[in-house]
């Protein structure tokens, strides 16, 4: 049976509201909004910052809203004289110990912080600074700096670490004025079991968690002579961008984000969508090895470098399960400092790759060890030595720092008219495109498989079933007889889900993708902190829109790739592939 | 040498482990039972990661237990503790000037703010802590001195307390 509704008064006014809901939830349903810095729905639920009072007749104190059960009969005041003072006195002490940082600080313009003290109408903090405590800023990681100097402790971070990521590599330590978020040991997050999602980074309140910032070493790049500096440009960074120059989320400007990077300066404008049909190229075919010689299945994606490095950490026994591919980012670095360098006959050492990504564990990524491919593709014929040493991918810029640059340079996105990705490595089709949502790269992997295995066109190119925000989706593919059954997870717990299944050799999948952020790429660590609620899903239709409107869908279809392969690769999973596209990975925990 | 002691230390915590294994509360007993096995009742890295691996919790969460809790150490204490109470209570019946003396006394450089407050002498004899309240606040200000409690202190009454213990158990 259905619950009956609740008769409550919110503010004088009667409602209906569904029971089981908290007092802020049940007044944001009535269109009444209230102010918090901790709670995010269905995910952080701290009762941390005390902004969310509100008064009920008949309790003697103020009730944190979030964390109130809303009852029938209730009597709710949000906008009281009583209300207002203690929430703006709870705010001012909050804002007694925080920073003065404001015009300096990377959340700027973003902060929750400062957005709601301005709608407070808070003008004056009447309230002194008293602790003299300064925690030292973790710059550790590649990724995230931490600086728990502006945080205010309202446990987002280690909420979403923990229930999104089940990684948990923050806590609070200590109590009272030592309070922090921090690891073990405050040993830096570089140390941790981190995995670099950057999705603490996205629900910060604050400018408390930041991305390690790497446009002014681009900069320096773009205006060195001798530097020939190209660009990568991952999928779902185009779906996004947008929001970053208050154009509405699902903006769709992959010509306008070409044209503006063109003006910033870089020498070509390539697309990682591109190399993205490459590693569909790579994988499908390692997926059908595979199946044939009875390989290690069920095959898992590779493309994201958060998933990998979890891997490496907490199932370590299933690594070999993980396609040997790198990610699309990785081969394009490799593909720029080869082929195209000789292709063009451009000095490999002078050949800069800037990467832009919707994510800040690419950054970590890019700075792997083992990820200098190109660097031992040329290091006989060159003679280079260990000095020389470069990466494949030397700079990797999220969305947000890529939209700085624009903006620094005066460029006025949204009324660009566009321009297109330079030839040969800015050639995509729509497999390449969908990439950037959950369950992309399988749709991607599906369409190229099904092509080379049964040599017929496949008729519907769309696979509902791996489409949407799902934790987990499940399909089955019938390839002429041979059932596939294949399935992905976004958000590493769903991941984990599956993965125990894989760990006890019981799993049902030929075939598993795994994206580290919920939504897949369109929901990293790297995207515009949106104002917008439901920006996710827009982003996605946008990315499958492009996909649409692509002439070519499927990634073996790409000439750009054929082309490579021919000039060059020679065949998929071919000796040049596995040196300069595929790579190993490594457990980074000792055994019990 | 050293790896056998490590060898001894993981057998002595599975032995913990398995003694508090499925019992509410669990991680604290054990964590309790693992301070007191070191000479120094000092928690450290090692064990504390141990602990971790086989108890399956994040070491995330061990480091907020045992830094939340002023009972627990993370750092080599003396062989005698003194611990003065900084509860409500005894803050406003002066528990701070008591703090002060004893800091005097030992001839401790003031902690630093907002650091857990555990000074040791350099003779590794005596440990300076506090604590956040004993439950002894109708007796307050209280001290704890090797576990004995000693009420409505101040300083001239903990001098005169404190001096002939010290010079006894100095020995």
């Amino acid at each position: 049976m259905k619950e009956s509704k609740l008769s409550v008064k919110i503010d004088g006014k009667s409602y209906q509201v569904e029971p089981g809901l908290a007092i802020l939830d049940a007044c944001r349903n009535v269109g009444i909004d209230i102010p918090t810095l901790c709670y995010l729905k269905g995910l952080s639920k701290e009762a941390a910052c005390s902004i969310c009072l509100v008064e009920v007749t008949g309790a003697k104190a103020l009730m944190r809203s979030c964390v109130t059960p809303i009852n029938n009969g209730m009597e709710i005041y949000t906008n009281t004289e009583r209300v207002r003072n203690a929430r703006r006195i709870n705010l001012e002490l909050l804002l007694a110990g925080h920073p003065k940082e404001c015009l300096s600080c990377d959340r700027s313009e973003t902060c929750e912080l400062r957005k709601i003290a301005f709608d407070m109408g808070i003008r004056e903090v009447r309230f002194p600074k008293t602790s003299k405590t300064e925690f030292p800023i973790d710059k550790t990681s590649v990724s995230i700096i931490r600086d728990p100097n502006k945080c205010i402790l309202c446990g987002r971070c280690v909420s979403v670490c923990s229930s999104i990521q089940s990684v948990q590599a923050i806590d609070f330590s200590g109590r009272g004025k030592a309070s922090k978020v921090t690891t073990f040991f405050d040993q830096g997050l570089a140390s941790s079991v981190c995995v670099n999602c950057g999705q603490c980074l996205l629900v910060c309140p604050t400018g408390a968690l930041t991305e390690q910032n790497e446009t002014e070493e681009v900069w320096k790049a773009l205006f060195d002579p001798d530097k020939f500096v190209v660009v990568e440009v991952a999928p779902a960074v185009r779906a996004a961008i947008g929001e970053e120059f208050a154009m509405p989320a699902g903006s769709l400007v992959t010509a306008k984000l070409a044209q503006a990077l063109r003006k910033l300066g870089f020498s070509k404008v390539f697309d990682t969508q591109f190399s993205a049909d490459l590693t569909i190229m790579e994988e499908g075919y390692e997926l059908i090895s595979r199946i044939k010689n009875k390989g290690v299945l069920p095959m898992i994606t590779s493309c994201s470098p958060g998933w990998i490095k979890f891997a490496e950490h907490f199932f370590p026994g299933i690594l070999p399960h993980i396609s040997t591919c790198k990610s699309p980012q990785q081969m394009f670095g490799a593909i720029a400092k080869t082929y195209y360098a000789k292709k063009y006959n451009i000095d490999p050492r002078k050949i800069i790759v800037v990467s832009i990504m919707p994510c800040t564990a690419k950054k970590f990524e890019a700075k792997r060890p083992e990820m200098k491919d190109a660097f031992k593709y040329w290091q006989k014929d060159l003679n280079l030595k260990k000095e020389d040493e470069f990466y494949d991918v030397d700079y990797v810029l999220t969305t947000r720092e890529a939209a700085r640059m624009i903006r620094e340079a005066g460029i006025n996105f949204s009324n660009l008219n566009g321009e297109d990705f330079d030839e040969p490595l800015g050639i995509s089709t729509g497999a390449a495109v969908i990439f950037g949502a959950t369950g992309g790269v399988m749709e991607a992997a599906i369409r190229t498989v099904h092509e080379v295995l049964t040599g017929k066109e496949l008729e519907k190119l769309e696979f509902n079933a791996l489409r949407g925000l799902d934790g987990i989706k499940v399909c089955e593919v019938d390839i002429q007889g041979l059932k596939l059954k294949v399935a992905v997870a976004n958000g590493l717990s769903n991941a984990r889900k599956l993965l125990k299944d894989v760990g006890d050799n019981k799993s049902p999948y030929a075939f598993i993708e795994i994206m580290t952020c919920p939504g897949g790429c369109l929901g990293g660590g790297g995207q515009p902190f949106s104002a917008d609620g439901e920006a996710k899903p827009k982003r996605m239709e946008t990315i499958y829109q492009e996909d649409r409107n692509k002439p070519l869908r499927k990634s073996h279809q790409n000439p750009a790739v054929n082309a490579l392969y021919k000039e060059f690769l020679d065949k998929p999973l071919g000796e040049k592939s596995h040196h300069l596209l595929h790579t190993h990975y490594s457990r980074r925990q000792e055994p019990l | 040498m050293q790896k056998k002691q490590d060898i001894k230390t993981m057998t002595e915590l599975d032995k913990i482990i398995i003694k508090y294994k499925n019992t509410p509360g669990m991680l604290l007993r054990v964590i309790e039972e693992t301070q007191k096995l070191d000479p120094h009742k000092c928690l450290n890295h090692k064990t504390l990661e141990y602990i971790a691996k086989k108890t399956k919790t994040p070491v995330s969460k061990i480091y907020n237990i045992v830094t939340f809790y002023t009972f627990f150490n993370l750092k080599p204490q003396g062989k005698h503790s003194i611990v003065v109470c900084r509860g409500t209570a005894c803050h406003t019946r002066g528990s701070r000037n008591l703090l002060d003396f004893l800091i005097k006394y030992f001839g401790f450089n003031e902690p630093a703010e907002g650091q857990q407050t555990s000074l040791t002498t350099n003779d590794k004899k005596f440990t300076l802590k506090t604590v956040a309240c004993f439950g002894q606040c109708a007796l307050a200000p209280v001290v704890e001195i090797d576990g004995n409690i000693y009420s409505r202190m101040n300083p001239e009454k903990l001098h005169k307390i404190i001096d002939p213990i010290i010079k006894k158990r100095k020995k």
